[in-house]
């Protein structure tokens, strides 16, 4: 991702910054001044590039390892461990009785994770499959959407859901019958009152952030954020702790939970935050989240509004407190990253920026839209003029392309869902995101989803002009997301001076191309100069 | 199946700066236990609010403060609930002893509709109202937004109990539109107006919304008469025999005062009249609400000013 040097064969590293790169005669003039390099060659056979960001994931994706993994492909626990994956329901169920069967607290709920429905297509997992696991206990399974759970009978006589009327969150057969399946929020939280498991308070602890770690460097993350905490006061203690430690494998930026207090006392907050800062644990950016999502027709469309007729979205802030915050974060010289996913919101986010930009003028805010998976032209335009980045959630293209095209959005403006593409045409600032755990954390999985944009189903979304090559997508997932994190002096390119942060790959990306990006395996990270290596096998 | 006692949950909804923060600051701090004049109307609210500052409670009323609750000296809680609605809930439904009644501050671009899904899933809940608050004032603006009229309409559609806030600040035609519209739209629902947040509690909580019982119609309909003003330096003797001449007619009162005894809190609940010595400074502020037979917010004002101290 240097101009200058685009490839070399060698890279010296000291005192977790890169000395230099470049061949290994250019590399032996810093022995004069630094004293004699030792050669490693363990990974003369593998491709180097600089260390992944994942400028938009939730530590929340460490949670999960507390609990047993029943997804599709395999997949490596932060320990090691790899999880094999699971070929049909019948597989899935069998490994759950597996699990039961060893679990000594067999009376506690039993919750899985990751099960995805999308490759099962003879037929819908339901309640009579988990109670064949277990009937005197709750057996639940999220799927890896974390949209919708699969619960056994005892969960559902508990939520007592003969009684509820709502299909909104019960699905039901054609006969009425309730199938075991919970439904968006409402049904995640019948089955955490049920069981008396609360998913989200787990969410926060030190164990969490490692696990989450482990599970980025795997994919050859070496910077990774927590996009909104709310950071409750004396949490960063613990945070730095955890972060700060040498085997922790991984750089943090922690986006500040905006509306979490009023602009005045947030803007403080940060400040105090930002005094916490390390070399590895950054709190430099505050996250506002402005409309809700496409896919739970909760994000706020520009007439005509949702292909399938649904009632418009919902606002997550009213636009005009959206404003005072920006206004106010922007006097202080705090970047702002907005989540807005609809392209009503959109507009309104950008009214916004350009309010508090007139207010309080600043050159470099780089203040960045996050998702805002339905821009056009006309609003990559008028980002470029107000110097707002974006960061797109390319992996929706896979995960949620066919809905998009049929239910949600329809097929015209699904063409131009994360336009990657438009977007470095009309010169706005790219990166590229899994929000994990919403879908799954690894950048050449994102990388390969904007270079191809096709669906799950097997369909290619737009017509060619919205795909970027393997060499932008490559730069959207490095220098991209550093640029979007005002890191880019520190982090994003191997270059004399900068972090030692290294993704160590078993095959030279450029070479494998758009088709087989996703499928590289990642060998292990360096951080800072420390070598983390992938003890099983990537996904 | 599960035969747990259920909580009565109100969602106050309505746009940014229509009064409801004004509305539940006066429900929490009039309606803990030791405000009440018998158990039956005395209720430990739990609040779900977008912000504690904006409620500025009286710092006397403070028991304790930690992380994202308040605990109110009076058996009121107040929650902070950020932007993730289902961790709050879980949070307050895992609270011991468990709370007489929850009362949700919607933000203004909420659909009250959907946060009452909460209450239709948890078998230890149920919807009690949708308390709407209109800005009287405002009215023609946020039904007209490009960005939030479908939300303003929303609002008003999911009401139980529609509240005009801000009477004063609208002209008469205004007003009379007003009523005549939300009249229109909503012939069923209850109707009244507000101003600074005060009602009599028993209007806005326990409206049984989704179980149609019939609502205390002559008290909405006719309106009902409230004063609130500052008093300086006035003897309690005095105030509790002004509020004495008020009988049957006042329905509350409550004042945070001074005398020559020096600071003191009166309260007028349930026909009782209480007053209690008072640590903090007295702010002078004192609220009198009663049925429409009572004189008026005018001549409210001047009984109450009367012997005022100059
Ligand atoms: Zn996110």
């Amino acid at each position: 991702m240097n101009p200058h040097l685009p490839h070399a064969t060698h890279i010296a590293v000291r005192d977790g910054h890169i000395l230099g790169v470049g061949t290994v005669d250019d590399i032996d003039g810093w022995q004069n001044a630094w004293g004699p390099l030792e050669l490693n060659a363990d990974f003369a056979d593998k491709t180097l590039l600089p260390g992944f960001i994942e400028g938009h994931s939730h530590m929340m994706e460490g949670m999960f390892w507390d609990y047993h993994y029943v997804g599709y492909y395999d997949r490596e626990g932060p320990d090691g461990t790899v999880w094999p994956g699971l070929k049909s329901i019948d597989e899935v169920v069998a490994k759950l009785k597996e699990i039961q069967a060893a679990r000594k607290d067999i009376d506690t709920p039993l919750i899985a994770w990751g099960f995805d429905p999308i490759y099962f297509t003879d037929r819908r997992m339901n309640a009579a499959d988990l109670d064949s696991v277990a009937t005197d206990c709750s057996v639940i399974v999220l799927h890896a959407s974390l949209h919708i759970l699969n619960a056994n009978n005892f969960v559902m006589e508990a939520a007592d859901v003969k009684g509820a009327d709502n299909s909104e969150f019960i699905r039901r057969d054609e006969s009425g019958q309730a199938t075991g399946e919970f439904l968006g929020q409402l049904g995640y939280y019948m089955a955490m009152r049920t069981t008396g498991i609360n998913l989200l308070a787990i969410a926060s602890s030190p164990e969490t952030l490692v696990n989450f770690a482990n599970v980025a460097r795997q994919t050859g993350v070496t910077t990774a954020t927590d996009l909104v905490n709310p950071m409750p006061a004396g949490s960063e203690q613990a945070m730095r702790e955890a972060v700060d430690a040498d085997d922790f494998p991984m750089r943090l930026v922690v986006a500040f939970q905006g509306n979490s207090m009023e602009p005045a006392e947030g803007v403080a907050r940060m400040q105090e935050l930002q005094t916490s800062n390390s070399d590895k644990l950054r709190f430099s950016l505050v996250k506002m989240v402005a409309d809700g999502s496409i896919q739970g027709f909760s994000a706020r469309l520009k007439w005509p509004h949702y292909y399938n007729g649904a009632p418009n979205g919902l606002w997550y802030i009213e636009p005009e407190r959206l404003g005072d915050y920006l206004k106010a974060f922007t006097e202080a010289g705090i970047q702002v990253h907005v989540h807005t996913n609809g392209d009503e919101c959109t507009e309104v986010a950008l009214d916004k920026i350009e309010e508090a930009l007139r207010a309080h003028p600043w050159p470099d805010h780089r203040h960045t839209l996050q998702h805002c998976q339905m821009a056009t032209r006309s609003d990559f335009k008028r980002m470029k003029s107000l110097g707002v980045g974006v960061n797109l959630f390319s992996n929706h293209l896979y995960y949620w392309g066919d809905a998009h095209i049929n239910i949600t959005m329809g097929p015209e403006r699904a063409a131009r869902l994360d336009d990657a593409g438009g977007a470095l045409a009309e010169g706005v600032p790219l990166a590229i995101h899994s929000d994990a755990p919403v879908t799954a954390l690894a950048p050449l999985f994102t990388a390969w989803c904007a270079v191809n944009r096709l669906s799950s189903g097997g369909v290619t979304l737009g017509n060619g002009t919205q795909n970027i090559s393997v060499e932008e997508a490559l730069y959207a997932i490095t220098m991209g997301a550093a640029y979007s994190l005002k890191m880019e002096n520190e982090i994003g390119s191997l270059e004399a001076g900068k972090r030692a942060d290294i993704a160590i790959l078993a095959d030279d990306p450029i070479d494998v191309g758009a088709e087989g990006l996703k499928d590289i395996s990642v060998i292990g990270t360096m951080v800072g100069g420390h070598v983390h290596l992938n003890q099983g096998r990537a996904r | 199946m599960n035969r747990l006692p259920q909580i009565p949950l109100t969602i106050i909804s309505g746009f940014l700066g229509s009064g409801k923060t004004s509305l539940l600051n006066h429900l929490l701090t009039q309606s803990g236990l030791e405000n009440a004049p018998s158990e039956k109307s005395g209720r430990r609210i739990t609040a779900m609010v977008n912000d504690f500052g904006a409620l500025n409670i009286d710092a006397e009323l403070i028991a304790a403060k930690h992380g994202n609750q308040i605990a109110l000296a009076n058996g009121c809680v107040c929650c902070s609930i950020g932007d993730d609605l289902m961790r709050s809930f879980m949070d307050v439904m895992q609270q011991s002893p468990l709370p007489d009644h929850i009362v949700i501050e919607a933000s203004g671009v909420a659909e009250p509709r959907r946060i009452a899904g909460f209450a239709s899933v948890d078998p230890q809940l149920r919807l009690d109202g949708i308390v709407t608050l209109v800005d009287a004032s405002a009215h023609n603006v946020h039904s007209k937004d490009p960005y939030l009229a479908d939300n303003y309409a929303k609002q008003i559609e999911a009401a139980h109990l529609l509240l005009i806030s801000k009477p004063d600040l609208a002209d008469t035609a205004t007003l009379e539109n007003l009523e005549s519209e939300l009249a229109a739209q909503k012939p069923d629902v209850p109707m009244a107006h507000v101003t600074h947040g005060v009602l009599p509690i028993d209007l806005v909580l326990g409206l049984n919304g989704d179980h149609k019982i019939p609502q205390p119609q002559e008290i909405i309909e006719h309106g009902f008469v409230q004063w609130a003003g500052h008093l300086t330096d006035i003897p309690r003797a005095a105030l509790i025999a002004k509020l004495e001449n008020l009988r049957p007619h006042v329905l509350r009162a409550k004042g945070v005062l001074r005398d020559a005894e020096g600071a003191y809190v009166l309260h007028l609940a349930g026909g009782l009249i209480t007053t209690a010595p008072y640590a903090g400074k007295a702010s002078g502020h004192f609220v009198i609400i009663g049925q429409p037979q009572m004189p008026d917010a005018a001549a409210l004002e001047k009984i109450f000013r009367q012997n005022e101290a100059a």
